[in-house]
């Protein structure tokens, strides 16, 4: 589970989260919403504790990440905004860094290897160096980075950004299985279809706050708008994609 | 302990998978050695030869018979300069002309001022022996006339010499040679920096073009074990590449001792040891430094012309202790590059190292490799680093 409460950043002058709060519950698909430049990304990266908030806490399942961020990432596997390979090593290779860096014996990483090619359609990849990959086989080797150790919080920054739509629907049936297996499951979009087909919970956020909570229809209601994409559009003062 | 080995132990694995990069550098390492001495033996036994068969060029013999008796009986070759000498010695054919003008002989008989000219370029290294033959076979012949006119009027030829000049050369065959090799130490003090470059600029400004910085850093182990295992891998590199440059000169050294130059290349095994062990800890050094200024890169290509400079700051100390002719002071063992510099040249001279100036390099080496390697693992807790993609 993973709580913000009362977030903020502050870069310089620029004021780029105020105070957000919000919870993601374990087997849940949460989403955050928001237009560019709403703070999204700053938010996922203060809660996989790349950066320090300005204010308020990050708890993730029970613990502070402000007093133990290396427990904290170990209990998230988190898909950033930078979703860099090395590009000499094989798709393997890459992953298995990741397991050796958490800690996993050599077992447990072919285990997870195997588990997770089959879950991403992986296979055919694994042993090529990554070099000339397509953008959807990278994104999938980097979410199999992420989650080499099976971890019980998965955070994902835009996650089907650039992806065409077979890889996008492969990935939503990714996150559909990650929540059956009861994970905690947060991720960040500004296109409102995906949210709206994927979400169990919708945290939307704009200007650095959170303008809306809810499930999809708690938010209509909110909205007093029948129609979702209205209600984005007016809960964000728009620039929220269709 | 154990992640800082999967650090470097990637590192080390992904750079080796750059096959063209590693092969160009040991190969470049492996050649250096030999190349330099084969040059280098060329160069000194030229100079040797140049020195020891004496002969002189002159314009104008039929006007000085005196001197070229002189010559003659000094066992000296003479050669007619041709028409064109100046523009010959300008262009580097000739080395030196002796040039005697018309009036030579009666002058000289008349005891009057007698003038010739040595035409030469200095600004050539390579003729520099023949250019001093030439004037001491002048001075000598100078002395000879002067000696025989005072004694011609009963005067003791030792009046005219108050302080007669020996010429003692201290330096050993061994030190002459050290003279010359000052280009092993100064290999010896690029190659870590070649070797290290690669490695320190892939795994930090290479991490944050590539956008792999930030999923790396996102891993449950501390920055400061990144640091380190990078850093490990990075020296390693660079202690590699510099043995292997060092060995190559050992190899060329051995091959050539038998035939040429015995005194010029003692660059043995146990010279081979001691150089290594005052390179490894500059490798320490070297490769930090080059890390630490490759993480303020935000791309290979602009860690590279940070990384230059360092190169070109490290080279340059070779070349102003060599022309400032600076003294050997304990101080400058304190002085990284300057301290490996000295105790290199000292044990390439065969003389004994001190343990302070073995040591104490290493000591300040060590201590500004960790500095160095501490302030990476700060930097790359900074927002502005991890994040700050161009």
């Amino acid at each position: 589970m993973i709580a913000a409460e009362g977030l903020a950043k502050r870069f310089g002058t620029v004021e780029a989260v105020r105070g957000v709060s919000f919870t993601a519950p374990d087997g849940r698909v949460t989403g955050l919403l928001g237009p560019n430049g709403a703070g999204k990304t700053t938010t996922l990266r203060m809660i996989s504790t790349l950066l320090a908030p300005s204010g308020g806490r990050v708890m993730v399942d029970g613990i502070d990440a402000a007093h133990d961020p290396l427990a904290v990432r170990a209990g998230i596997g988190a898909l950033s905004d930078a979703r860099g390979l090395y590009a000499r090593l094989t798709a393997r290779e890459n992953i298995a860094y990741f397991g050796e860096l958490r800690g996993m014996g050599r077992a447990a990483i072919g285990e997870s290897i195997a588990r997770l090619a089959a879950f991403l359609e992986l296979g055919p990849l694994l042993d090529r160096p990554t070099d000339g990959f397509s953008q959807g086989e990278r994104m999938k080797v980097a979410i199999a980075r992420a989650l080499v150790h099976d971890p019980p919080n998965v955070v994902l920054d835009e996650p089907t950004n650039g992806l065409d739509v077979m890889t996008t629907r492969s990935l939503r049936e990714a996150v559909r299985q990650l929540r059956q297996a009861g994970k905690c499951v947060l991720f960040s979009s500004h296109v409102m279809q995906e949210v709206a087909a994927l979400c169990d919970e919708i945290v939307i956020v704009s200007h650095g706050r959170v303008v809306a909570v809810g499930t999809p229809e708690a938010i209509r209601a909110a909205a007093g708008s029948a129609d979702l994409e209205e209600a984005f559009v007016r809960l964000t003062g728009g620039g929220v994609e269709a | 302990m154990g992640r800082v080995l999967v650090v470097f132990l990637k590192e080390v694995r992904d750079a080796l998978r750059d096959r063209r990069t590693a092969l160009m550098v040991l190969v470049a390492s492996v050649v250096t050695g030999p190349l330099t001495l084969v040059l280098v033996a060329q160069f000194v036994s030229g100079l040797e030869e140049r020195a020891s068969t004496l002969k002189v060029r002159l314009a104008g013999a039929q006007h000085a018979p005196a001197l070229v008796n002189f010559l003659r009986r000094a066992d000296v070759e003479i050669e007619e300069a041709p028409e064109d000498y100046a523009a010959r010695v300008k262009k580097g054919d000739l080395e030196a002309v002796i040039v005697v003008p018309r009036d030579f002989h009666e002058r000289w008989l008349d005891h009057e001022e007698a003038r010739v000219e040595l035409v030469f370029d200095d600004s050539r290294t390579e003729s520099s022996p023949a250019i001093r033959q030439s004037e001491r076979l002048l001075e000598a012949f100078n002395r000879e006339s002067a000696y025989l006119r005072l004694m011609a009027r009963g005067v003791s030829p030792s009046l005219n010499e108050t302080v007669k000049v020996e010429r003692v050369n201290a330096a050993t065959p061994r030190q002459r040679g050290a003279v010359l090799l000052f280009l092993i130490p100064m290999f010896a003090i690029l190659a870590p920096l070649l070797g290290g470059m690669t490695l320190a600029i892939d795994a930090t400004a290479g991490e944050r073009e590539r956008g792999s910085l930030e999923p790396l850093l996102a891993n449950p182990v501390s920055t400061a074990a990144f640091a380190f295992g990078k850093w490990l891998a990075a020296w390693a590199s660079a202690t590699v590449v510099a043995a292997v440059t060092l060995a190559g000169f050992v190899l060329a050294a051995t091959l050539y001792a038998e035939k040429k130059l015995p005194a010029l290349l003692q660059f043995g095994v146990p010279e081979y040891l001691r150089f290594v062990a005052i390179v490894v800890p500059l490798a320490a050094f070297t490769s930090a430094a080059q890390m630490l200024i490759s993480t303020y890169g935000r791309t290979y290509r602009e860690a590279q012309t940070y990384v230059s400079y360092l190169a070109t700051v490290v080279s340059f100390i070779p070349l102003v202790v060599m022309f400032s002719g600076a003294r050997e002071a304990p101080w400058q063992a304190a002085v990284p590059v300057l301290g490996q510099l000295m105790a290199l040249q000292r044990v390439l001279r065969g003389d004994g190292l001190p343990a302070w100036d073995a040591l104490a390099p290493a000591a300040v080496s060590a201590a500004l490799a960790i500095a160095a390697v501490a302030l990476v693992a700060r930097l790359l807790r900074d927002e502005r680093i991890v994040f700050g993609r161009s």
